[in-house]
C-alpha cells in the first residue's frame, strides 16, 4: 500500500488542488498532512475546506498554532526584520480572513500522529517550530527520532523534501563516578539503531530552489519515500496573492521559485519575540 | 588557571553552603557556580538567599542560575505568564505548593527572576538540567545519544548538570555513524564521528565538584568531609 504525506499548504489552493490531484491519479487514498495549511498563501479558507472536505488527518503547524494562539506563540526565528513584519502582515491577514469554524479546526489539530512506528509531525517531535534541517547533526538527527520511539520520522516546515537514513551508528563511553558513591568504571560501546527522517517539503510554498510543489509518497511494502514533484498553476496562486494585498514579495518568490529572498534584508537580525 | 567550584540542590539551607563556603576558601577555587535549586518547599530559604545576594567578607562571589524549584516558584507567582507550578502540584499536590510560596519571602522574587537558565563559559554549559529543559535530569545512565544531543545543543565540549543530584563524569570518546541523504539534488553520504565530549554531574547540597578548566581535570568533594577521605577525583 502506498501513502502520500503532505506538508506546508500555506493557504495556495491552486498547489494543494494539484498535489491532490496528483495523489489520486496514482490511486493513492491514504494521505496524511503535517500542518502549516495557512500563513503566506492568498485562500486560507479554501485550503482549510479542502482538507476538512477530504477528511485527511492533519496535525498541526506552527502557523496553525500561531493563528489560534496568538504571534506571541511563535518561536521561529525570521532571518530579518523585514521579514519578521512581512510575517506579521500574513499572520493578521490570515487571522482576519479565517472564519470562526475554520480556527476552531486548526486549534483541534493534534500536534502529532501516530501509525504503528510511523510518527508524523510538523517540525519536530519536540516543538512545531523546530527545523529539522537536512543537514543537522546526524546525533541529534537521530536523537529527534528515537526519542519519540518511531522508526521513521515524518516531518515538514523546512519545505525542503529529503530522505535521511541513519545507521551504523556507534557510540563509545566510559563512566566513572564520584568516590563517595562508588562503582566501577565502566567502558562501553552502544550500538545506535537505524532510523530515518523523511521530510515532505512545501506544498504551497516550496523552497527548495523550484516553482514545483512536492510531497513524499511511502511504498510500505517495500519501505521506500519517493519524492514527488508537482508542477501548479503559480501564477494563479501569484495574482491571488497580489489582489489580496499580501505583500508582494510572496508572489515573487513563488513566481522564481527563490529559497532565500528574504535573506539578504539584516543578515544579523533573528526574531527572539 | 584557578579552579571552578559547582554546586547545587542548596534547597535554603544556609547551614550547608556556609560549610562549602569555608571549604573553598582553603582551595585554589576562584570561581563559584551555583546551578539552581537554591530554594526548595523544606525550609525557609530566605537567609541563604539573602547571602547569596550579599555575600559575607571571604566568601566567593557566587554565581547563581535558576533550577527547577525556583521555575516552579516564578510559575506559580506569575513570572512565566500563564504558567502555574504545575510540575509540582501534580507531583506534591496542593501542600507542596503552599511549602514553597512559604519558604521564600516575596522581596526575593526580582533577584529570582533575573536569574539566567544557564551559564557558557569557555567550551563549557553550565545548567541546571540539560540544554533541553530546567527539568531535564541527566544521570550515568542516560542514554548516550541523549547526553550528545544535549551538548550538541548547546555547541559544548562540557555539559555540567545538577538536576538529577548524582556526581558522575559521562565521557564520550569514540564511534561514529553513517548518513544518507536524498533529495532533489540525489543523493549523498557523510559520516560524522562522535567528538569528544563530557557530561559532568556536580552533585547536590554538602556534594559539588571542582573543575579545572585549564587541564581539564574534574574533582568530587563531600564538605565536611576530609579531602584525602574523599579521594581526589580522577582526570
Amino acid at each position: 500500500m502506498a501513502h502520500a504525506v503532505i506538508s506546508c499548504l500555506h493557504a495556495n489552493l491552486a498547489a494543494t488542488e494539484a498535489v491532490l490531484s496528483d495523489i489520486d491519479q496514482l490511486g493513492i487514498d491514504t494521505i496524511t498532512c503535517l500542518g502549516d495549511l495557512v500563513g503566506y498563501g492568498p485562500q486560507p479558507n479554501e485550503v482549510v475546506e479542502l482538507i476538512r472536505a477530504r477528511q485527511i488527518p492533519s496535525c498541526q503547524g506552527c502557523w496553525d498554532e500561531d493563528i489560534i494562539e496568538g504571534l506571541n506563540s511563535c518561536e521561529c526565528s525570521y532571518p530579518s526584520q523585514l521579514a519578521e513584519r512581512r510575517g506579521q502582515q500574513a499572520h493578521h491577514w490570515t487571522a482576519a480572513q479565517l472564519s470562526e469554524e475554520n480556527k476552531a479546526f486548526l486549534a483541534s489539530l493534534p500536534l502529532s500522529l501516530r501509525r504503528d512506528r510511523l510518527l508524523f509531525v510538523h517540525g519536530s517531535p519536540n516543538s512545531q517550530h523546530e527545523y529539522l534541517l537536512p543537514d543537522m547533526n546526524a546525533f541529534a538527527a537521530l536523537e529527534r527520532v528515537e526519542a519519540a520511539q518511531a522508526d521513521t520520522l515524518f516531518c515538514g516546515h523546512t519545505h525542503r523534501p529529503y530522505v535521511r537514513e541513519l545507521r551504523e551508528g556507534v557510540i563509545k563511553m566510559r563512566l566513572r563516578r564520584a568516590v563517595a558513591n562508588p562503582g566501577p568504571d565502566i567502558e562501553r560501546e552502544v550500538d545506535l539503531p537505524v532510523r530515518r527522517i523523511v521530510n515532505a517539503g512545501s506544498v504551497g510554498e516550496p523552497r527548495h530552489g523550484g516553482t514545483s510543489a512536492t510531497y513524499v509518497i511511502h511504498h510500505e511494502q517495500d519501505d521506500s519515500v519517493e519524492i514527488r514533484e508537482v508542477p501548479y498553476d503559480v501564477e494563479r496562486t501569484c495574482q491571488a496573492i497580489v489582489a489580496a494585498g499580501l505583500p508582494p514579495l510572496f508572489a515573487w518568490r513563488l513566481r522564481h521559485g527563490f529559497e532565500y529572498a528574504e535573506r539578504a534584508d539584516d543578515a544579523s537580525h533573528v526574531c527572539e519575540r | 588557571m584557578a579552579m571552578w567550584a559547582l554546586l547545587s540542590g542548596l534547597r535554603g539551607d544556609l547551614t550547608v553552603y556556609a560549610a562549602v563556603q569555608a571549604e573553598l576558601r582553603r582551595q585554589r577555587v576562584d570561581t563559584l557556580f551555583v546551578l539552581g535549586d537554591l530554594i526548595g518547599p523544606e525550609r525557609e530559604a530566605n537567609a541563604l538567599l539573602e547571602r547569596l545576594q550579599q555575600p559575607r567578607r571571604g566568601d566567593l562571589q557566587p554565581h547563581c542560575l535558576y533550577g527547577w524549584w525556583e521555575e516552579q516558584l516564578l510559575a506559580e507567582r506569575g513570572f512565566r505568564g500563564e504558567r502555574r507550578a504545575d510540575a509540582l502540584r501534580q507531583r506534591g499536590g496542593e501542600a507542596a505548593v503552599a511549602a514553597l510560596l512559604q519558604a521564600v519571602d516575596p522581596g526575593h522574587m526580582a533577584w529570582l527572576a533575573s536569574l539566567q537558565f544557564g551559564f557558557v563559559e569557555l567550551d563549557c554549559a553550565l545548567l541546571h538540567g540539560s540544554s533541553a529543559d530546567v527539568g531535564d535530569s541527566l544521570t550515568a545512565d542516560t542514554a548516550p545519544l541523549q547526553l550528545l544531543d544535549r551538548l550538541t545543543r548547546m555547541e559544548a565540549n562540557r555539559l555540567f548538570t545538577a538536576r538529577s543530584g548524582e556526581q558522575f563524569c559521562v565521557e564520550l570518546c569514540g564511534g561514529g555513524i553513517e548518513s544518507r541523504l536524498r533529495d532533489l539534488e540525489g543523493e549523498r553520504q557523510q559520516h560524522q564521528s562522535v567528538p569528544s565530549r563530557k557530561v559532568i554531574g556536580v552533585g547536590s547540597g554538602l556534594h559539588y565538584t571542582l573543575y579545572d578548566p585549564g587541564s581539564d581535570h574534574i574533582a568530587f568533594r563531600r564538605a565536611g568531609c576530609p579531602i584525602h577521605a574523599t579521594g581526589r577525583g580522577f582526570a
